[in-house]
């Protein structure tokens, strides 16, 4: 069990009569590169917002590194170790760059709620906050506001909001949705790097072209339920997986 | 377009801004010496007034919370002061005051936070704190023995003490400049602090600032309990100035009174409130004197042009005076900046 870092149980969700996830129950190994791949409304997003504790399940357990999460506060999952980004572009806008990652940066410090000691004389928040400029390709636009960004740049900005809290296991809901497409293999880039340097990383996305070299597992999600699960190259061929998802032909469009 | 938009606070300051605050304090040390009694009043109060609007801005500028309730803090800041120093008028009662005001807002802030953040949302929040202001305002309306009820309370200074700082006017401009000057260092370095930091993650985005890690609701109340003190202290100060209390300190009137000097000086931008306490300050004064000079009846209405002005300036100026001299100046060096770097390839 100890490689098992992130487990759900029969998770499900329903709103109304609708079970946007239906029975899932996944096991999400340590160091590996998961992709969850669906089409549009297959309860990808939903099925992150009840990990992350943004949605409440209606049935179903959640566990991570062997404890029960199922009802932890979204607050606590991530002082645990789980750090998620969202679909649409959630920074703080009229915040610069560097103060948008220094203040995860700071989190990730647990420097606490000091009252009167200046912000930049925390040296360990500073240097990090430097570290994942870097690391997300941003430190020339470190003084600009989060709103003056274009589209690609607040991906980016969201996804080193994320990275600054060294999360064990990172969520990333479509970082390349909406990215102009010579944007896409940068981002790309990033997240290898990232798991490289061995995070955990769940990642959701429709276009199954992105992921296949990236993933070490695919996910296939389909009306709340799994509809597939395995290394890339089977999923991807599989006939199920063909004709419920894609319609055939597509699949192996190579790595943009 | 490198847009390198800079925020107030976002450099060290230099030498030459330190010099020129130097200058500045110099002025506001020397000038009082020329001033009539009626010019050292509003001086003091501007002073005053300004820590106000600043206790403000932290929760409507930086963590984006609209108390109505911010009278509650002063007014029991001006009538704590008149209270004990009515006792005894020294120092020592002066501080004690200083030290109930302290421990009677860090508890009210506290107990309001509890209050108002169960609520959801900014308007339910508004609603709450405008209500608690107006029951602790009936509560001192009826408790006669203790606050004179609509008549007030005034100072007495009967039996003189620490001379001259209270007894002469003079003395009191320097104490309330001395604690304008002490405040706003004590709130620049707290809206400069890791704290402070997280209030304006909280203003501009609650929920990622929650998915950060951080425990917004903590945080906010630590906003609250600030902002109370720093009002509770200037009302302290304000009373040994106007040497009276009343019950209006207490209402939605010096609630609004603070909301104004933000909205002139600039929301979210802290000194902004020195500039928006001085304007309105000052306006009311200025149109006083007129009336008396020229004696025209419709000057008898201040307030239908101070109305005016404020309808204009929200209008044309929404960021204030000091926020829209930073977008003044920001747009100029945006301008320099191009002009310098015309064809940066921007990533």
């Amino acid at each position: 069990m100890s490689d098992m870092i992130l487990r759900t149980e029969h998770l499900g969700v329903s709103f109304g009569a609708l079970k946007a996830v239906n029975d899932v129950s996944l096991e999400i190994e340590k160091g590996k590169f998961t992709t969850i791949l669906g089409p549009n409304g297959a309860g990808k997003t939903t099925y992150f917002n009840l990990i992350s504790g943004l949605l409440k399940p209606t049935t179903g357990k959640i566990f991570f590194k062997d404890a029960d999460i199922t009802s932890y506060k979204a607050i606590d999952r991530i002082a645990a170790g789980m750090g998620r980004s969202f679909q649409l572009t959630n920074v703080f806008p009229m915040l610069t760059v560097h103060e948008n990652i220094r203040l995860s940066a700071q989190s990730y410090s647990k420097v606490g709620a000091r009252l009167f000691r200046s912000h930049r004389r925390y040296d360990a928040v500073n240097s990090k906050t430097d570290e994942i400029l870097e690391r997300v390709l941003l430190p020339h636009r470190r003084n600009a506001l989060a709103a003056s960004l274009t589209h690609g740049e607040q991906r980016k900005l969201e996804l080193g909001m994320v990275l600054a809290l060294e999360p064990e296991v990172l969520l990333l809901d479509e970082p390349t949705a909406g990215m102009a497409i010579e944007q896409v293999p940068v981002m790309i880039d990033i997240m290898r790097d990232t798991h490289q340097r061995g995070t955990t990383v769940l990642l959701i996305e429709h276009k199954m072209d992105l992921v296949k070299q990236l993933s070490d597992r695919l996910v296939i999600l389909v009306n709340g339920k799994v509809l597939a699960d395995g290394n890339p190259t089977e999923v991807s061929q599989n006939p199920e997986v063909l004709k419920a998802y894609l319609g055939g032909g597509v699949l192996d469009a190579t790595t943009a | 377009m490198g847009s390198n938009v800079r925020l107030s606070f976002d450099k060290k300051p230099e030498l030459p801004k330190l010099i020129a605050l130097a200058a500045l304090i110099t002025v506001f040390l020397v000038i009082p010496q020329f001033m009539r009694n009626t010019q050292l009043i509003m001086m003091s109060r501007i002073f005053i007034l300004a820590v106000y609007g600043m206790s403000y801005d932290i929760l409507r500028g930086y963590t984006g919370f609209i108390n109505l309730g911010q009278a509650i803090f002063f007014g029991s800041g001006v009538y704590m002061g008149v209270i004990f120093l009515n006792m005894q008028n020294d120092l020592w009662f002066f501080m004690m005051a200083a030290g109930s005001i302290f421990v009677a807002s860090v508890i009210g802030g506290y107990v309001m936070s509890k209050i108002v953040l169960r609520t959801g949302g900014v308007v339910a929040a508004a609603m709450v704190t405008l209500a608690l202001g107006e029951i602790v305002r009936n509560i001192a309306e009826r408790w006669r023995t203790v606050t004179g009820g609509q008549d007030g309370l005034p100072l007495r200074f009967s039996r003189v003490a620490l001379e001259p700082l209270f007894t002469t006017r003079l003395g009191a401009y320097y104490f309330a400049f001395v604690f304008l000057i002490v405040m706003t260092f004590a709130l620049r370095a707290f809206v400069l602090s890791p704290t402070g930091r997280v209030l304006q993650a909280i203003r501009e985005n609650e929920q990622r600032a929650r998915f950060l890690g951080y425990d917004t609701q903590k945080y906010k109340t630590i906003a609250l309990i600030v902002s109370s003190v720093a009002a509770g202290f200037s009302g302290l100060v304000f009373a040994v100035i106007v040497r009276f209390a009343n019950t209006d300190y207490l209402s939605i009137t010096y609630t609004l009174n603070a909301l104004l000097i933000t909205l002139v000086g600039g929301t979210g931008t802290l000194y902004g409130s020195i500039l928006g306490s001085a304007f309105v300050t000052w306006i009311q004064n200025f149109l006083l004197d007129l009336n008396r000079s020229l004696g025209w009846d419709i000057l008898r209405y201040p307030m239908l042009f101070v109305g005016s002005l404020y309808i204009l300036l929200v209008i044309f100026m929404p960021a204030g005076l000091l926020g829209g001299f930073f977008q003044l100046k920001n747009w100029w060096d945006r301008k320099r900046l191009s002009r310098a770097t015309d064809n940066t390839p921007e990533a």
